[in-house]
This record gives structure tokens, C-alpha cells and sequence, in this order.
């Protein structure tokens, strides 16, 4: 046989190979296609796991569900700040040894965390669960924003400092706070922004330090 | 300066592979052929945006999901992804968390005959073209109007909402007023720098008498937030944000007359070309001070010899030009360092 006529046969069967693709069982599909609607796993990556999942020795799978189960059964949002609890109130609000007149306001509960980590702040938290977004068809009303007013209300706060992003929603939702809340006899404080720790003055926008210079502080 | 281009699904090209020359190069084809799309290639790649759409989806080849630029910029290789939810850009293999200094590379100007609609048509053709030089020269520009324009949108959706919520409406004024008053003043700064040098242009490529004026009408005065308090009541009534640099806009005048009605067809294109060669005189004057790109696309096929050799003059000549044409009818004339013929969707060196 001819070296070209060997690799037209090649070709054909390669090319039937193509026609009649294989795929994996249905359950494994249905498997892959469950695990793709978690955030941040694409095809690729589904497929990995499904096939971990089906192909381990142990019972390791079987263990991530029980805690995916036992997890949601046990985490609920805590009632008074909105963070990740496993009773009523989460760790944070049922410890007495922070300062209860200090009352940090953010937007989402993950939000808190970062915060925890900077050891600068020990007094309470409130958490939105999100931002005034027009344009993402949320108001108010489906934020956590009455809780908010209930809660100065009720309690006594000496100053609340609001922790939410620096962009034009995160702007206006603390706009839209500061106004509802000017009123009261209460100091209302904003986080500072500015310059990066560690940043140089040649690397920043216009904006930054237009922020930085008017939110100067004195030494 | 750019040696070269790579597209990928973009608008009818497949794939498409094109070394650039550093002086002028000439792309020849009939109409249809993808002349004006090499043209937009290189723009998206130098500055993620195009010259003739203000979105980047119709850009995709038809049946895909996504298009692909690539080039080499001086030293630099560049690289730009675009899918619907997803932008990718990356400078010399590394991908970029923000835009800045990939965008600070190289800087483009277009010049093309739907450029008259600067001088016809409405206001946002003049705020693009005011756009997209600041966008080039200041870093705070793209910021200041992305920001603005996230506030506005957001301002008039609650505006237009079916129960009133002037709650709402005024927390979005203060981001509204503070990234508006960067835009108005950018916007004023460039006209400033951009007028005289357009009059001057003007004068020079038409050979006129009468004299061309640019002036700068800002939406807003600078007290944009008492504009705002006074024309509250009238946007409520209209449902939208009625001052504000949205409504910013160009006066264009010949001899004090309106252009847009009292100009002739001829001086409405000597406008637009001058009002182009203030761009790329503005961008040769900042920044690193290098001639920016010249997109020139099918200009040339409609002046006579004497015009086409006055704007030639008049364009900085350090300038790499890419141009498009439908035929050579100068081929004495002009000296392209390299030809094209772009004849069905294959690029032949001529």
C-alpha cells in the first residue's frame, strides 16, 4: 500500500470516530451539568470533579455532601447584623466585650470579615445585603435598611461608620443613609480612601488624590 | 508604531494576518471587500473601542460568540478578547485587571466621510468626538465618564420609575454632580486646546476666505449643582436629568453662521477633516508627544489631486497612516510604503 493511501484510510477512520462521538452516561452528564451552576467552575472543571466524585476510593464525595447538607441546615443569616450564624446572633453580636455604641454599616456580609482582619475596629456591624442599584431593579425597601433604622433607633449609638464601596451605587446608597439619619444626634463617619498603603503619588488617578488631598488628615 | 495585525472572527474575517509598514499603507478593494474593517481592527486593538460603532457587539463575526485582536505595538504585544459578559486585554502576554496602561500605548486618530455628521448630525456624535481624544490624553477622563454615566443612568431610571422616588433620585445627585463637574471641565480644557488649531486647519486645507469656529456649550454652567436644583421640577415633569454634561455640545460656525445650515456640502467636509487634524495635532502636542495613527478610510477617492496633497501636508507627517481606497487613481502621486489588494477576504501585497 502507498503512503498516501494509508493515510487517506487513516483519515476515514479517524473521520467515522468523529461521526459517532462517545459520550459519558447520562447520570455523569446530569452530574456535570449540576456542578457547572456553582460560580467559578466551568466545563472543564465540572467534568473533573464529576469524575473525582464517581472514580474515589474512599468516601470523601459522600462527605462533601453531608456538610453541604449539614451546612445550610445550620447557617442562617444572623438577626440582628445580617452575618453568617449558627444561632440567633452570630459570634460578633453576642460578644460583650465589644463596644456597643459603635454601630459599621457595609454592604454585604462578606464585607465584615476583611474588616475583622484590620483588628481596628471592635464595635458592631450591620450588613445591607447589597446596594441601591437602579439599574439592577433594587430599591431600598429590598435591602436591610429598615432593620438599620430600627436597630439606632432601639439601640444607642455614639457613631456610625459607613464601609461601602467607593463607586457611584455605593455613593448614593450612603447618601441615601446619611440623609434618613442627619437628624439624630448621632456622628456619622465615612471610611477614608486615598492613596494604597504602599502606593506612590505618580501611580494614582486624578480622583484618588483629589480624595486623598480633601480627606487629609491632621498630624 | 504598529507592525502588526491579527484578527480573529472579526466582523467578515475568519482570520486575517497583516504586517503594517511605518509610513503610509494603502489598502485596496471594492466596496464590501473589509477595507473600513482592517481599519477598525486596529482601532479596537489601540484603544478597545471602535470608530464607527459605539458597541463592540455587532463587531463579532456573525454565528460566533466572541472576536480576537492582536498586534505588535513598538516593543509590545498586545492582545484583546471580546465576548459578551467577558472583556480580556493583554499587554505583552499578561492579562490586565484594568484598561490604564495598556490603553496609554498607542493613540489613534479616524478620519473617515461619515465625519460630516459632525457637522450635521446630533450633539453625541460632537461628545464622542470630544470622548474619544480625552479618553486619549487624561487618565481621569475615562473614570470621570464612566462614572457620570453609571450616575445618570441610574438617575433617570429612578426618574422614570412608576412611583416617585426623590429619595433616591437625590442620593444619586452628589456622585452626578462630583463626576460631572470633572467632565465638563475636561471637556472645556480640550476645546480650549482643540479650537485653534481647527480654525487654523480649516484655513489652511480649504484655501477660504471664511473663517471656521469651534466653541464649547457646556450642558451644565459651573454651578452645575444649582442647575440642577433649578431644573428639578422640569425633570420630574420629563421623566429624565435635563442639565448636566449629557447635553454638552460643539458650536461650529463659518464666518458666524451656523455650519450645519449655511455651510455648503464642501465646507461641511473641510470642517469635519480640520476639526480630525486638531485631534492629531492635540494628541501630537501631549503626552509622550508622538504622531498618533492615522485611520484614513476612503477619504481620498473623493478629492481632487490638489486637496488630497493639502490634507497629506497638513496631517503630521511622523504619522503612521493606514488608508483605505476603492481604486488608485494616483498612483503617480502618492507614495504608499506598502500596497494591498483586499479582494475576497485574502490580502495580496502588490
Amino acid at each position: 500500500m502507498s503512503r498516501t493511501g494509508g493515510s487517506s484510510s487513516l483519515r476515514r477512520v479517524f473521520h467515522l470516530e468523529v461521526l459517532k462521538r462517545t459520550e459519558y452516561p447520562e447520570a455523569i452528564r446530569d452530574l456535570i451539568t449540576q456542578l457547572r451552576q456553582m460560580p467559578g467552575v466551568g466545563p472543564r472543571s465540572a467534568e473533573r470533579i464529576a469524575l473525582w466524585m464517581i472514580q474515589s476510593r474512599d468516601d470523601k464525595p459522600e462527605q462533601i455532601a453531608t456538610a453541604i447538607s449539614k451546612t445550610r441546615a445550620q447557617i442562617r443569616p444572623c438577626k440582628l447584623c445580617g452575618f453568617f450564624a449558627t444561632e440567633e446572633l452570630c459570634e460578633i453580636c453576642r460578644d460583650d466585650s465589644r463596644a456597643s455604641d459603635l454601630l459599621c454599616v457595609v454592604e454585604q456580609p462578606t464585607d465584615i470579615l476583611p474588616l475583622e482582619k484590620t483588628s481596628a475596629f471592635r464595635g458592631q456591624y450591620h450588613a445591607l445585603g447589597g446596594r441601591i442599584a437602579p439599574l439592577d431593579h433594587i430599591g431600598p425597601e429590598d435591602l436591610r435598611i429598615q432593620e438599620l433604622l430600627d436597630r439606632i433607633a432601639r439601640e444607642n449609638f455614639s457613631e456610625i461608620i459607613f464601609a461601602l464601596a467607593a463607586d457611584v451605587e455605593g455613593e448614593a446608597t450612603t447618601n441615601y443613609l446619611v440623609e434618613s439619619l442627619k437628624a439624630k444626634p448621632i456622628k456619622l463617619t465615612r471610611i477614608a480612601r486615598g492613596l494604597p498603603a504602599g502606593g506612590g503619588l505618580e501611580s494614582a488617578d486624578e480622583l484618588t488624590l483629589y480624595q486623598a488631598l480633601t480627606g487629609r488628615t491632621k498630624l | 508604531m504598529l507592525t502588526s495585525l491579527r484578527l480573529h472572527n472579526f466582523r467578515c474575517f475568519e482570520g486575517l494576518s497583516v504586517d503594517i509598514g511605518p509610513g503610509l499603507n494603502l489598502f485596496l478593494g471594492g466596496n464590501g471587500e473589509g477595507k473600513t474593517t482592517i481599519l477598525e481592527g486596529v482601532c479596537v486593538l489601540l484603544r478597545l473601542q471602535s470608530q464607527r460603532s459605539a458597541s463592540l457587539a455587532p463587531v463579532v463575526q456573525t454565528g460566533k460568540k466572541s472576536f480576537g485582536v492582536r498586534g505588535r505595538f513598538e516593543e509590545h504585544e498586545l492582545e484583546f478578547r471580546y465576548r459578551a459578559l467577558r472583556r480580556q486585554v493583554r499587554f505583552d502576554g499578561v492579562e490586565q485587571r484594568t484598561v490604564g496602561e495598556y490603553l496609554r500605548l498607542g493613540r489613534v486618530v479616524s478620519l473617515a466621510n461619515v465625519d460630516i455628521e459632525l457637522v450635521r448630525g446630533g450633539s453625541d456624535t460632537r461628545r464622542r468626538y470630544l470622548d474619544f481624544l480625552g479618553l486619549q490624553i487624561d487618565n481621569a477622563y475615562r473614570p470621570a465618564l464612566r462614572a457620570y454615566e453609571r450616575a445618570l443612568r441610574a438617575r433617570n431610571a429612578l426618574l422614570k420609575s412608576p412611583t416617585a422616588r426623590p429619595r433616591e433620585v437625590a442620593a444619586y445627585d452628589a456622585p452626578l454632580i462630583q463626576h460631572g463637574q470633572v467632565l465638563l471641565r475636561q471637556r472645556a480644557e480640550l476645546t480650549e486646546s482643540l479650537a485653534p488649531l481647527a480654525g487654523q486647519a480649516y484655513e489652511r486645507i480649504s484655501a477660504a476666505r471664511e473663517k471656521f469656529t469651534l466653541r464649547f456649550v457646556p450642558g451644565a454652567s459651573a454651578d452645575f449643582e444649582g442647575d440642577l436644583e433649578r431644573s428639578h421640577r422640569e425633570s420630574i415633569r420629563l421623566r429624565q436629568t435635563i442639565v448636566g454634561p449629557h447635553r454638552d455640545d460643539l458650536e461650529l460656525r463659518i464666518d458666524d453662521f451656523p455650519a450645519a445650515q449655511f455651510a455648503s456640502e464642501g465646507q461641511q467636509r473641510g470642517i469635519a477633516l480640520a476639526m480630525k487634524i486638531a485631534q492629531a495635532d492635540v494628541l501630537k502636542k501631549s503626552g509622550d508627544k508622538k504622531a498618533p495613527l492615522l485611520l484614513i478610510d476612503d477619504i481620498f477617492g473623493e478629492l481632487d489631486p490638489e486637496r488630497r496633497n493639502a490634507l497629506l501636508d497638513n496631517l503630521p507627517p511622523a504619522s503612521q497612516k493606514l488608508v483605505t481606497a476603492t481604486a488608485m487613481p494616483w498612483r503617480d502621486e502618492i507614495i504608499a510604503d506598502i500596497i494591498y489588494e483586499l479582494c475576497d477576504r485574502r490580502l495580496r501585497r502588490l
